[in-house]
């Protein structure tokens, strides 16, 4: 079989489109440099598939191969699944302590402590009013500048409770949001939400898969997705030979998986399985939840100081010379009325009941001095430790953030040194396709001028 | 393979790097400006849990000085009228001896007997001085005073101590009450009864009793009272003790809190300049890598 004379044309067309395709790649990592979660591709170029010499055609007598350029395989994005798993996995944990780390500050700054104006300093201002009505018993701005210390004190106590309540309550209301389900409410949340989405790219992407062609950028989108939802909760996730992922969500195994090729299933908050979802919804659990949670432990401790406050207070008081228990006659504090928001006189206090009545002596100050000597006692250590174990616990809670945070960082790192786009390398391509392009189209002009010599010149001997 | 260093890897790197700077150049802003080295409990939880403890144990410290300074005023008044008192009954004392002489005309013992009624008088006003609208001598019961004038020596207050806290569980006396001094009239041998029984014998010209169990009776309530003045001054000695060690924990816990939260100043300064020169230095450096690209190079 002869080789057609225009073969070489044919070969130089397929380096020429090539390198075109090689440049299209190029100029599509170029311009999605910046975008979010895209991963570098390339051209994967193979030689074409060689054109057969026969046996016999040759002067040997064997056949050949001839060359017959270049072809594209397929366009590939460059990206390794692992660092996927491990980032995902960090992230996951990142997560987690920065919802903490940002609620626990909040609640930390509304403590007013180490200041002028925080319970502490109040508490204390408590305790001298009673010192100074202990000096004089009988004096009207004594007994006022008591009642409204008091007052003061109990208003602070129930407006750090209601802050605490007020940082529960957003934990819950966010973890609420981000887990509804709108075959509940009518609205999905943010997890039905990226669950959704990451079903209906899967049920593109195989049929894409199965026609045989690797849709690289719905991959891309795809795996954001998944890192998105990482950051709600643990993941676990199944490549399958379609092309889609299975991923099951907040390590809980017993229930259906999240997403299943091009379904869903998301009901709300599922029961989780021990250890808890992990991730923003793992955190906003451990800050939220009223058996056990951080925020819950807050408000019980500020409760049990409220509550010795007011039974230190009441229980000096009743002490020996009652009654009448001069200077005040009864209980001071409400002893019904238990925790910090709900602090209140005993009913009937006022201050012409803080004197104990006509037939005490005017300056009889032993139950007041009773009072005033609790200062520095329980109720301020309890208060003081439970102000460390919130500064130890945000400290905490920041210290892991960072960490975490570097780490995730440097696994990001490691992902975008294998997919991210290098401007300069992609400016070296260029250069490099731009050339080979060149060169075969040069190819082309020679092999041009040779058919011009063999079709024009050729056989005009003599004319 | 070496590592492919990206665009993106290091548009990161530098943000990262200039946020980290920029969050440590405010921390110690913050730090300069509010001149406290702890602003939140999680800058430093344990430190944080001493200054509350700090704070609230000064609180106590000035709060019994406060309590010392209104008690001694109290005593120094007590202490004023026990002066009074003292001379009042160093006079008696002069006039007893004087009519106690046998020499004596009746007439001059009725004079002596109306001076004696002015001095029984005058100490029952003594005993129901004042301080801050509180009868002093009364025990608790500071707001009816002691001693009526006139004829009922009746003592009208309760014998009750007054304490003050000066201290953490530390409380001291700080009354004298009036039947310790004056005692409750009738025969109880204390300072009224002996005043009226000399009165008695003055206007009975009972000389011999003047002589012996009057006088004797007055050098022992004399006595008594230097006792209670005694009493009186080593409270008010105590209390100027606790008043001056007070001052001195005061000092000590006010040097201690500062320890614990001031900013130590001339650090934080040189923090702030060292963080902000490499804050710049992360901006140039973040300047000069993002700028230059092959680009810059080829045609």
């Amino acid at each position: 079989m002869p080789i057609s004379s225009f073969y070489g044309l044919q070969t130089s067309l397929r380096g020429l489109l090539a390198q075109q395709r090689s440049l299209d790649t190029t100029a599509h990592n170029i311009s999605n440099a910046s975008t979010p979660g895209y991963s570098r591709q390339e051209a994967v170029l193979t030689a074409a598939r060689a054109s057969d010499i026969p046996a016999g055609m040759l002067q040997s007598g064997g056949g050949a191969q001839l060359g017959s350029g270049v072809e594209v395989q397929a366009y590939r994005r460059i990206r390794d699944n692992f660092l996927d798993l491990q980032y995902r996995g960090q992230f996951t944990s990142l997560s987690e302590q920065q919802a903490r780390s940002d609620s626990l500050q909040r609640v930390e700054l509304t403590s007013g402590e180490p200041g002028d104006t925080g319970i502490n300093t109040l508490l204390g201002e408590y305790w001298n009013a009673w010192s100074d009505l202990a000096d004089a018993p009988d004096e009207q701005a004594a007994q006022s500048a008591l009642l409204q210390k008091s007052a003061s004190l109990a208003d602070a106590f129930s407006a750090f409770r209601s802050q605490l309540v007020g940082a529960q309550q957003d934990a819950q209301a966010e973890y609420d949001d981000l887990t509804q389900s709108s075959l509940v409410t009518g609205v999905p949340g943010e997890i039905e939400s990226t669950a959704r989405e990451i079903a209906n790219l899967n049920d593109t992407i195989m049929k894409f898969t199965t026609a045989g062609d690797i849709p690289n950028d719905l991959m891309d989108k795809r795996d954001m997705l998944l890192d998105k939802l990482a950051g709600y909760g643990q993941t676990s996730i199944t490549h399958n030979a379609d092309g889609s992922v299975d991923v099951v969500f907040g390590g809980d195994v017993t229930s259906p998986k999240l997403v299943q090729g091009s379904s869903y299933s998301w009901s709300g908050s599922p029961a989780w399985a021990p250890g808890g979802p992990g991730g923003r919804l793992g955190g906003l659990l451990s800050l939220a939840s009223p058996t056990g949670g951080t925020i819950q432990g807050y408000i019980d401790e500020l409760d049990t100081v409220a509550d010795q406050v007011v039974t230190s207070t009441n229980a000096a008081l009743a002490g020996p010379g009652s009654p009448p228990n001069p200077p005040v006659a009864g209980p001071f504090w409400d002893p019904t009325k238990t925790g910090a928001g709900n602090l209140a006189f005993a009913p009937g206090l006022d201050r012409t009941t803080l004197g104990g009545g006509p037939s005490a002596p005017a300056s009889d100050n032993t139950a007041a001095l009773r009072v005033a000597a609790l200062r520095g006692g329980v109720g301020d250590q309890r208060y003081r430790a439970l102000i460390a174990r919130m500064g130890t616990e945000v400290t905490d809670a920041n210290r892991k953030t960072n960490n975490m945070q570097a780490l995730a960082d440097s696994i990001n790192d490691r992902r975008e040194s294998v997919a991210g786009v290098a401007l300069d390398e992609e400016m070296s391509n260029l250069v490099r396709f731009q050339r080979a392009y060149q060169a075969s189209s040069r190819a082309m002009s020679t092999l041009d001028e040779m058919l011009d010599v063999l079709i024009n010149r050729t056989g005009k001997v003599g004319l | 393979m070496s590592t492919r260093i990206t665009t993106g890897m290091i548009t990161r790197g530098v943000l990262s790097d200039l946020n980290n700077a920029s969050n440590r150049l405010a921390k110690t802003q913050m730090k300069a400006s509010s001149g406290k080295e702890i602003t939140r409990p999680s800058d430093d939880p344990f430190k944080t849990s001493r200054a509350m403890a700090l704070r609230t144990s000064r609180e106590g410290t000035r709060q019994y000085q406060r309590t010392i300074a209104d008690a001694r005023g109290w005593q120094e008044t007590a202490e004023q009228a026990l002066g009074t008192m003292t001379n009042d009954v160093q006079r008696v004392q002069a006039l007893v001896i004087q009519a106690g002489s046998d020499v004596m005309d009746q007439e001059s013992r009725n004079g002596i007997l109306a001076e004696v009624r002015q001095i029984t008088e005058g100490l029952k006003q003594e005993a129901n001085a004042s301080y801050r609208g509180r009868y002093v001598f009364g025990g608790t019961a500071t707001d009816k005073p002691p001693y009526q004038a006139g004829a009922t020596d009746a003592y009208g207050g309760n014998p009750d101590q007054i304490f003050r806290q000066v201290g953490p569980g530390v409380a001291l006396p700080v009354n004298l009450t009036g039947d310790q001094v004056l005692g409750s009239g009738g025969a109880d041998g204390k300072l009224l009864s002996v005043l009226r029984d000399i009165e008695t014998h003055l206007t009975a010209g009972d000389t011999a009793s003047l002589r012996s169990g009057d006088l004797d009776g007055l050098n022992k309530n004399l006595d008594l009272l230097l006792n209670r003045r005694a009493d009186n001054g080593a409270m008010s000695n105590r209390l100027e003790a606790a008043e001056s060690r007070l001052q001195q924990i005061e000092e000590t816990e006010t040097t201690m809190l500062s320890n614990t939260e001031d900013a130590d100043i001339a650090r934080t300064m040189i923090d702030f300049s060292s963080q902000s020169a490499a804050y710049q230095a992360a901006l140039k450096s973040g300047a000069n890598i993002i700028q230059p690209s092959l680009m810059d190079f080829l045609r």
